[in-house]
């Protein structure tokens, strides 16, 4: 069996898994606890890529990253190279795909912290940043967690988005579930049957995982 | 595990690829319907020259624009002439040349199938309710058996029981596992081992795909010339000859 593949698709949830829990917890503080105008607007616009079909996105992030779209001419006047069909590329666009998914469960997290709580450091003068990370982040660490661990799956899973961004480059951009899809179309049934069996135990456990750490909040 | 363990795994799986980098190799865009021809050729180029053929296989018109769009591919091998020209008059491409030529069957995993009749007849069968064919919009291979089905005005009576695939290998994938009684395919395709398992007609009014390659433009290292040459040497000949390519 090819295992770059499979390398290929945990170095991608990774690098995603990390961007995302920096990212996605200012993002879920600031619609969780600062009142702005516009406010609903921007979540909902945050939450698009969970609604919209992967080819939809697929197609916007290839016209943006593309030789000629904005974001591929800065990003080849500062590199030089292109962004589509690299891992820095479908990483991007995995960031964006699964961004909801991250922000979720933090917002989720950080409004069930007791209000008090938060008052109480403010009495004591910790200011709003060494709140969010001396109170707020050590009592949502399960919500985050779970935020982490569902966005890991979730980049294991995409397919549509990736094959559109990354095209299938071996050690590059060829993920495991795109290697699964080319080898079912060369009809190397065994290559494909070993491959998914990897990710069914994967997905299962990490799944059970975020199962227990919301029976945790509770 | 403790969290700094965990960090030193992540970082040792984000530094790895650099080690890839560093031994020489190409990096191909096929047609899908050199899919086992390339397989050879590569393992061929590698024993030869020690240089690695990292391939990528899909229809003509997504590689084409993926090239469109940036892809960092060394060497487009496409299944039209078509594409290749326009790459090189775009100016993305070196001047293109034909490395294979393929020709269109109609297969089907059922042996009895093929045993009387010609294609379009068969096709008309009562018992054939779905056809696979490679999408004509992006795979020559479809197009070219399109136009098979218009010489022989039976497209319109084909039409409700065309199932689009995306490639050429997926028409015959979809052939293979049976979920359609009958294939356009590549005459390489029954070659391979799942080929011979069933049976063909010739297609003889779809015109011979004609399969033209080209470097593309920046990419033309030794490495890539050196394949480039390759494709249409003689030792590459035999492999091509196995898979029914002229």
């Amino acid at each position: 069996m090819d295992l770059i593949p499979l390398y290929v698709s945990l170095k991608l949830s990774i690098v995603t898994t990390a961007v995302l829990t920096v990212l996605a917890a200012p993002l879920a503080y600031g619609l969780s606890f600062l009142k702005f105008p516009g406010k609903s607007f921007i979540e909902a616009l945050i939450n698009l890529p969970m609604a919209l079909p992967p080819t939809v996105m697929g197609f916007y992030l290839v016209t943006m990253m593309g030789p000629k779209g904005v974001v591929g001419r800065m990003w080849e006047s500062m590199t030089g190279g292109s962004l589509l069909f690299t891992f820095l590329g479908i990483a991007a666009a995995s960031v964006v795909c699964s961004l909801p998914f991250a922000l979720q469960p933090m917002k989720a997290a950080f409004q069930k912290i007791d209000r008090r709580l938060l008052e109480n450091a403010y009495v004591l003068g910790l200011s709003r940043t060494e709140a969010f990370f001396r109170v707020i982040i050590p009592n949502s660490i399960s919500g985050i967690a779970a935020a982490a661990i569902l966005v890991f799956l979730h980049s294991m899973g995409a397919f549509g988005i990736l094959i559109m961004v990354g095209g299938s480059i071996p050690g590059e951009t060829k993920v495991a579930a795109i290697a699964i899809y080319e080898a079912v179309e060369s009809m190397n049934y065994r290559e494909a049957g070993l491959m998914s069996l990897c990710l069914v135990p994967v997905s299962y456990i990490f799944l059970l995982l975020v199962n227990k750490l919301n029976r945790e909040e509770f | 595990m403790k969290p700094r363990y965990l960090a030193y795994i992540i970082l040792l799986l984000l530094i790895m690829p650099s080690f890839a980098h560093a031994e020489e190799k190409i990096r191909a865009a096929v047609a899908a319907n050199y899919i086992q021809t390339m397989k050879e050729l590569a393992v061929e180029f590698e024993a030869g020259t020690g240089i690695k053929v990292e391939a990528t296989f899909t229809s003509s018109g997504n590689l084409y624009s993926q090239i469109i769009h940036g892809a960092p591919y060394d060497i487009f091998l496409s299944a039209d002439e078509d594409r290749p020209n326009r790459l090189y008059q775009e100016g993305l491409a070196e001047e293109p040349f034909i490395y294979a030529i393929g020709k269109v069957v109609l297969w089907s995993a059922k042996k009895d199938f093929c045993k009387t009749g010609d294609w379009h007849e068969a096709l008309k069968r009562e018992s054939v309710k779905k056809i696979a064919l490679a999408n004509p919009d992006i795979a020559p291979y479809g197009m070219a058996a399109m136009r098979a089905m218009k010489d022989t005005q039976s497209r319109e009576a084909l039409q409700g029981k065309l199932v689009i695939a995306q490639d050429i290998a997926q028409a015959f994938q979809y052939a293979s596992s049976e979920a359609v009684d009958a294939g356009f395919c590549a005459l390489s395709a029954t070659l391979t081992d799942a080929g011979k398992k069933g049976c063909f007609f010739m297609v003889a009014q779809a015109p011979p795909v004609v399969q033209a390659a080209c470097v593309l433009k920046g990419k033309n290292r030794p490495a890539v010339s050196r394949f480039a040459l390759f494709l249409i040497s003689s030792e590459a000949e035999v492999i091509k000859k196995k898979y029914g390519y002229r």
